[in-house]
């Protein structure tokens, strides 16, 4: 068990900077995400810290050990790979037990240690079966087994459920949890499924064009994403951007405007700013009781509703056409669409006109042009003249 | 639709040939084109067969028939008449004779411990050389690994005279310029004036069956074993050969029955035809012929004998190639 510590980490290749500057602190026995789109980077981050890849900059600390130039045998860490990679010329013995024949332990601590690993992962009775003879789950729990045997004192896992089908995956998910529980090691694991960052990780650190945007703990990364890429990557279906201009007193859009207290921002009117909003937090007016702080009333048609049992996806036009042949994620993106999410029980149609209202406590702001948050919920300007004016009025008591 | 097919087929069948019909009959029927497959499978194998067994069937007649017979028999059939290699007397004392006339062991023993330290040679080279062919990416690559190929075109005489005088223990001298650079070991008579011309001739070969060999090892195990607790060097050894069994064990074959047969650089570098200078299997061969006379019946026996090494290297190598192959499943 030890803390990961990750300074100033570039990793460049002849004409690209897979990683840039990386600056990370993972807590002794923490389970830390790494999501990201592909080629963010996040892969050669933990390739670097398996040793696998020489940084060409920066130090990486395990424990108290600036492991930068040691080979990745001599770090401490071991791996699960995406490809599970067991050695198909052994049996689940020798394939857990590599390791520690290679250190030269005696037989018994091997048979121990094996047998005790086994357990963990359920895989007794299997151990003279060759890695072919294996289903995909046993294959990949072959892989943890032969990971923890080691007592490592860091787990790095490389997107180790993605050539799992799906339920076997949501299965795993929830073994490789009970095992961080068990061995209370750190684990570094590395997904482009926000999902499984989302229900497995301590923290997220979510990572694009090799640089971190943020690493928090999932409902932080969800609920005040530091900036427009974070809004945009977790949560699914994403969040709903729209492009608009700061004014004095609110936020102006080509299809609605917001008005709120612009005091607070740090920015001047005339700035070109974004507004977000999840599909969870938009509601129909006849439901608007359900919100505490409703937006200005916005006058959209729904366009193609998406059932998925438990909810209801309203693609909505605001003015007037359809987003056709678009995806999820390219309509919430467009400026004159947005989805929400409704109750399955809504009565609702395809092409039907409908007023809806924004929860003002979830609506996010963004700096259009450097992407970063500015805020995570606005307030309505005239609650906040009141408070304004009630503060005011303490002022001239006191 | 079919009914009309089979109508005008019935009446086109009755205007063909002979050929013709059954050309028909090997495209419409399935039963018929598989005899026709099986038959032809038959015919190539049958082939391939007597092309290289009839060789040693011919050895093994001139092996027993005694060498008188050999120079003024008569080789036709006894009743056919037509001329063809068959056993005239049973004269098997020829394969003793082979041991008691020279020590035809001694020639086998060299040539087996030439192709085996050069066989241990190309593969250790080779399969660090194939390691970094296939495995790594630098700069200048691909014309290195054209000039390590290239060397495998040379026509092995032209290194012929200047390695005889070098390992004759003369100076290495700069053309033109008279610079003496090293005096080398006098290694003529020595296996290892043999090893190394036979090394450096058969490693571009090696070289290249094992780069493409290693090069198709998942990378993905190979960083396993690191992880594990390997250096690359042991992840070489201990994962990427052995997946790659089968390649190994063709480039170990084929050095070792190269070698194994070589008589051109051995017989100039062993400087008489005697076992104790490393003369190899072939001169001992040659050494049942003399100026005067050729015992072809021990000249055959000896090479009979001189087969049997290879004969069972073969056996366990293919043995390896095919578990080798099923142990495979390469998936990553």
């Amino acid at each position: 068990m030890a803390r990961v510590s990750l300074s100033n980490v570039t990793k460049r290749y002849e004409d690209v900077v897979a990683v840039d500057e990386m600056n990370l602190d993972i807590k002794d026995g923490e389970f830390v995400c790494f999501v990201g789109p592909s080629g963010c980077g996040k892969s050669t981050t933990m390739e670097t810290i398996a040793g696998l890849t020489k940084p060409s900059e920066g130090t990486i600390r395990i424990g108290e050990t600036d492991v930068t130039k040691l080979p990745p045998k001599d770090r401490g860490v071991s791996m699960v790979f995406q490809n599970i990679a067991l050695f198909p010329h052994m049996d689940v013995y020798e394939n857990i037990s590599f390791g520690l024949r290679l250190r030269k332990y005696d037989q018994d601590e091997i048979d121990r240690r094996v047998d005790n690993a086994s357990e963990i992962v359920q895989l007794e009775g299997m151990l003279d079966r060759e890695p072919n003879e294996l289903s995909g789950g046993q294959q990949q729990r072959v892989a943890i087994a032969r990971a923890i045997v080691r007592n490592p004192d860091v787990f790095l896992m490389d997107e180790p459920l993605a050539n799992l089908d799906a339920k076997l995956r949501v299965h795993m998910r929830t073994e490789l949890q009970r095992l961080h529980k068990q061995l209370d090691t750190t684990i570094i694991y590395v997904t482009h499924d926000q999902a499984e960052a989302m229900t497995m990780s301590d923290r997220i650190a979510v990572l694009n064009a090799g640089q971190l945007q943020q690493i928090d703990p999932p409902l932080v990364c969800y609920n005040e994403p530091a900036n427009l890429f974070v809004a945009g990557f977790i949560g699914s279906p994403s969040m709903n951007f729209t492009d608009g201009e700061l004014v004095d007193g609110g936020l102006t859009t080509e299809h609605y405007d917001i008005e709120f207290d612009t005091t607070e921002l740090g920015i001047s009117p005339g700035d070109e700013i974004t507004a977000g909003v999840r599909p969870e937090d938009i509601y129909l007016t006849r439901n608007e009781d359900e919100v505490d702080s409703p937006s200005e009333v916005i006058e959209a048609t729904t366009d193609v509703l998406e059932p998925m049992g438990d909810e209801i996806f309203v693609y909505l036009s605001l003015d007037g056409t359809s987003g056709s042949s678009m995806t999820s994620d390219e309509a919430a993106g467009a400026s004159n669409q947005l989805l929400m999410s409704v109750d399955p029980d809504t009565e609702i149609d395809e092409d039907e006109s409908v007023s809806i209202v924004l929860d003002r406590s979830k609506i996010h702001l963004f700096d259009t042009a450097s992407g970063d948050a500015l805020a995570h919920g606005i307030v309505d300007l005239s609650e906040a003249e009141r408070t304004r004016a009630a503060a005011e009025s303490r002022g001239q008591h006191e | 639709m079919a009914t009309t097919t089979e109508q005008r087929s019935d009446s086109e069948d009755a205007e063909d040939g002979v050929i013709a019909q059954w050309t028909k009959g090997v495209i419409g029927d399935d039963e018929k084109r598989a005899r026709l497959y099986r038959a032809l499978f038959y015919v190539a194998c049958g082939f391939f067969l007597v092309t290289t067994l009839f060789p040693f069937y011919w050895l093994l007649v001139l092996a027993l028939t005694p060498n008188s017979q050999i120079l003024t028999g008569d080789w036709s059939l006894p009743v056919i008449g037509i001329e063809f290699p068959h056993p005239q007397g049973f004269n098997p004392q020829a394969f003793v004779e082979v041991f008691q006339q020279i020590p035809f062991h001694l020639y086998v023993f060299n040539s087996f411990v030439l192709a085996t330290v050069t066989t241990i040679i190309v593969l250790l080279v080779a399969s660090l050389a194939g390691y970094v062919f296939g495995r790594l990416d630098f700069p200048g690559k691909g014309p290195l690994m054209l000039g390590v190929l290239m060397v495998s075109y040379f026509p092995p005489a032209a290194f012929l005279i200047p390695l005889f005088d070098a390992f004759l223990g003369n100076a290495i001298v700069v053309p033109f310029l008279g610079i003496e650079l090293f005096e080398p070991p006098r290694l003529v008579n020595t296996p290892g004036s043999m090893i190394m011309p036979f090394s450096a001739l058969f490693l571009p070969l090696a070289i290249f069956i094992l780069t493409t060999f290693y090069a198709q090892i998942p990378d993905g195990l190979e960083d396993a074993a690191r992880v594990e607790g390997t250096t690359r060097l042991g992840a070489l050894f201990r994962v990427i050969m052995p997946l790659s069994a089968p390649g190994v064990a063709t480039a170990a074959v084929l050095t070792f029955i190269a070698v194994y047969n070589e008589y051109f650089f051995s017989s100039i570098m062993a400087l008489e035809n005697v076992p104790e200078n490393w003369s190899p299997l072939v001169g001992g061969i040659l050494s049942y012929q003399d100026q005067y006379t050729t015992d072809f019946n021990l000249m055959a026996a000896a090479s009979i004998v001189g087969v049997i090494p290879i004969l069972i290297l073969v056996i366990v190598a293919q043995e390896r190639i095919v578990s080798g192959l099923t142990a495979g499943g390469l998936k990553e």
